[in-house]
């Protein structure tokens, strides 16, 4: 059994660094991390190697930094890892995305499963997992809580707003995971000695992590990146301050502040604004 | 004709209130380009629904009525869909489908079959010239009337950002829930209605629900609680919660709220999360503890007729939306709070024990 996972290296928006006064990232100056949805999709993806003995490859799409990532994964348990690194793919919207990673796992050969975050902390679409199954032309579970697999069939939970649903899906599939399912597992004591091996040892970094070029998976370099993209960014605007100013209190005794927010709520007219 | 077209979403053969937002939405959107507002409808024994798609301003509504579409699967309404897209003489100019988990299990898959962009989670749409200058690509350079303006919450803490995509249509997006306004009811509208055909393969049949559960109650409570007390990643951990609850019970119709982040910590369930990828809430009374206020979350809460914000950080965002703030420790303020609040010194309306108070009439 083949499963695959697909991560992202995204800015840490808790830091600081990296943030522009307009309110926009500098991604060079950004601090790096996994994308925290992408932690639900490792685990469910570890979890078909625990329970059935699944090989699972790690892929990122990103700039050389996000062979971190690719580390962090394999330190948890992943067995080997593609990393497309391509300038080409600058600027590449939801499209143009699925359509790189598409190629990149058919590159990485057959798969029973590929999982998938829910989305992405820096661009918040959940686009780009349907988009995959779509270009792949199977089936998808999506906000998958939990899941087993039965024989040749995929049996999910799913969450929606309404309830949760359980599906049973033909393999193989792209599952995208909920952010209510498992945590991702500690580190395995072996993973994190292969990880410090790979970093000393070229060769065998080589054989475990393979670095690819858009001409590597045979993908056009016209429908990725920008050219690739049929939508961008026309403009960025500040959210503005709304209700007024922030009534503040600060710097006095707890007691005094909570006493004063609450005469000062009385005299505001709560529905009308 | 140009058509905007809308993806109305049903469940057990009742509308969703996106379904009903969005044609809203469409109308103005049709009106302002001169297009027609076309809507379509999958399920089974749906024949009841036009009429009210209709009345919702809708000036077509294509009908695909089949037991297999009786419950939202991927494959077989994305068939149903892009058969009926395939069918029209034009592609929709635009297609508008609500961000739910239908709608953004649905759209993405929809849009790369087509190839052409779309924007998800919407929060704003508008229709607009839009020139390209850039020479980085030079085939995209052009003067382009009428695009969508799909504008959406973007990342960083308080941006919003306006994305285009003119040169293929449909020009596609998903809409926040609960954001655009549906129009009022009127029988009067006429409209047509089309039945459409349903052609699904063996592999468009290949998944199959085999149990669905209903919710559990708290997921309804947020939506219609009065008063949301929210804790977030400042808590701390998973006991912030407990006292999260004991505020909120000082209050009558509360609930208790979150932000992403501490439901990413494990602290408390995906249900109660507020925001982007949470719920969309507007109680009376918002109480935001150990949350920063990202953009992600205040899209969530920013329509609460008061926001009281209580955060160590003077500098955190959440205090340029917050009607009032209290800097500092948020295991002291609570507490006290509580205790104050159970002295009764705040409005009857919003609190179980407190006696009198000028708000009661603005109520």
């Amino acid at each position: 059994m083949n499963s695959f996972v697909l991560i992202k290296q995204v800015p840490d928006q808790s830091a600081k660094a990296g943030v522009n006064a307009d309110g926009t990232i500098d991604r060079a100056k950004a601090k790096r991390m996994l994308n925290p949805f992408d932690c639900f999709a490792l685990e469910a993806a570890l979890q078909t190697k625990r329970l059935y003995g699944a090989t699972v490859t790690a892929i990122t799409m990103g700039p050389p930094p996000a062979i971190e990532i690719l580390y962090e994964a394999i330190a948890h348990g992943v067995d080997q890892a593609v990393h497309l690194c391509d300038r080409r793919l600058a600027a590449s919207d939801t499209l143009a995305t699925a359509y790189a990673l598409y190629n990149t796992v058919r590159y990485a050969g057959d798969f029973d499963l590929v999982f998938c975050g829910l989305q992405t902390t820096d661009g918040d679409t959940a686009q780009v997992g349907p988009q995959l199954a779509e270009r792949l032309q199977v089936p998808q579970v999506t906000y998958c809580e939990s899941f087993e697999i039965q024989g040749e069939k995929l049996i999910a939970r799913r969450v929606t707003e309404s309830g949760t649903q359980v599906v049973q899906c033909p393999l193989p599939a792209v599952v995208t995971v909920a952010n209510s399912a498992h945590r991702l597992a500690y580190r395995t004591l072996r993973g994190v000695q292969r990880v410090h091996q790979l970093q000393r040892d070229e060769v065998e970094r080589n054989q475990v992590i393979q670095t690819v070029s858009l001409d590597d998976i045979q993908a056009d370099p016209a429908r990725c990146g920008l050219k690739g993209s049929p939508t961008i960014v026309a403009a960025t605007e500040k959210v503005g301050e709304i209700g007024g100013k922030c009534v503040l209190f600060q710097g006095k005794p707890i007691e005094a502040m909570v006493s004063d927010l609450l005469a000062d709520i009385s005299l505001v007219e709560l529905v009308q604004r | 004709m140009k058509q905007v077209l809308i993806f109305a979403e049903q469940t057990a053969g009742e509308l969703r209130p996106v379904a009903l937002e969005l044609l809203g939405a469409g109308r103005q959107l049709a009106d302002k380009l001169g297009a027609s507002l076309s809507c379509v409808v999958m399920g089974t024994a749906i024949a009841h629904l036009p009429a009210a798609l209709i009345a919702a301003g809708a000036d077509l509504v294509y009908l695909a009525d089949n037991p297999a579409l009786e419950t939202y699967r991927t494959l077989p309404y994305r068939r149903v869909f892009i058969d009926l897209i395939a069918s029209m003489e034009e592609p929709p100019h635009i297609i508008l489908l609500g961000s739910t988990t239908t709608g953004r299990d649905l759209a993405p898959r929809i849009a790369a079959y087509l190839e052409t962009g779309l924007t998800a989670d919407c929060t704003e749409l508008d229709i607009g010239p839009y020139e390209h200058t850039s020479a980085q690509d030079p085939s995209k350079v052009g003067l382009y009337k009428n695009c969508l303006y799909a504008i959406r919450p973007s990342f960083g803490e308080s941006l919003k950002a306006r994305i285009l995509g003119p040169w293929k249509n449909p020009q596609m997006a998903t809409v926040r829930p609960g954001v655009m306004v549906a129009l009022p009811r009127d029988a009067t509208r006429q409209g047509t209605v089309q039945e459409i055909p349903v052609n699904l393969s063996t592999e468009d049949l290949g998944l199959v629900v085999l149990e669905t559960l209903r919710a559990v109650s708290e997921s309804v409570e947020l939506a219609k609680a009065d008063v949301i007390v929210s804790g977030g990643y400042g808590l701390g951990s998973t006991e912030g919660f407990v006292l999260m609850h004991e505020l909120a019970s000082c209050f009558e119709n509360s609930a208790v709220g979150s932000s992403r982040k501490a439901v990413d910590s494990g602290w408390i369930a995906h249900a109660h999360q507020v925001g982007q990828t949470g719920k969309t809430v507007r109680p009376k009374l918002y109480i935001a503890c150990g949350i920063s206020g990202a953009i992600q979350h205040r899209v969530g809460m920013d329509k609460s007729a008061t926001i009281i914000a209580i955060n160590r950080d003077a500098y955190a965002p959440i205090f340029k939306f917050a009607h009032f703030g209290i800097v500092g420790d948020l295991y002291q303020i609570i507490p006290e709070m509580i205790q104050q609040l159970k002295q009764g010194s705040v409005p009857s309306n919003f609190s179980k024990t407190g006696e009198t108070n000028v708000l009661t009439h603005t109520l």
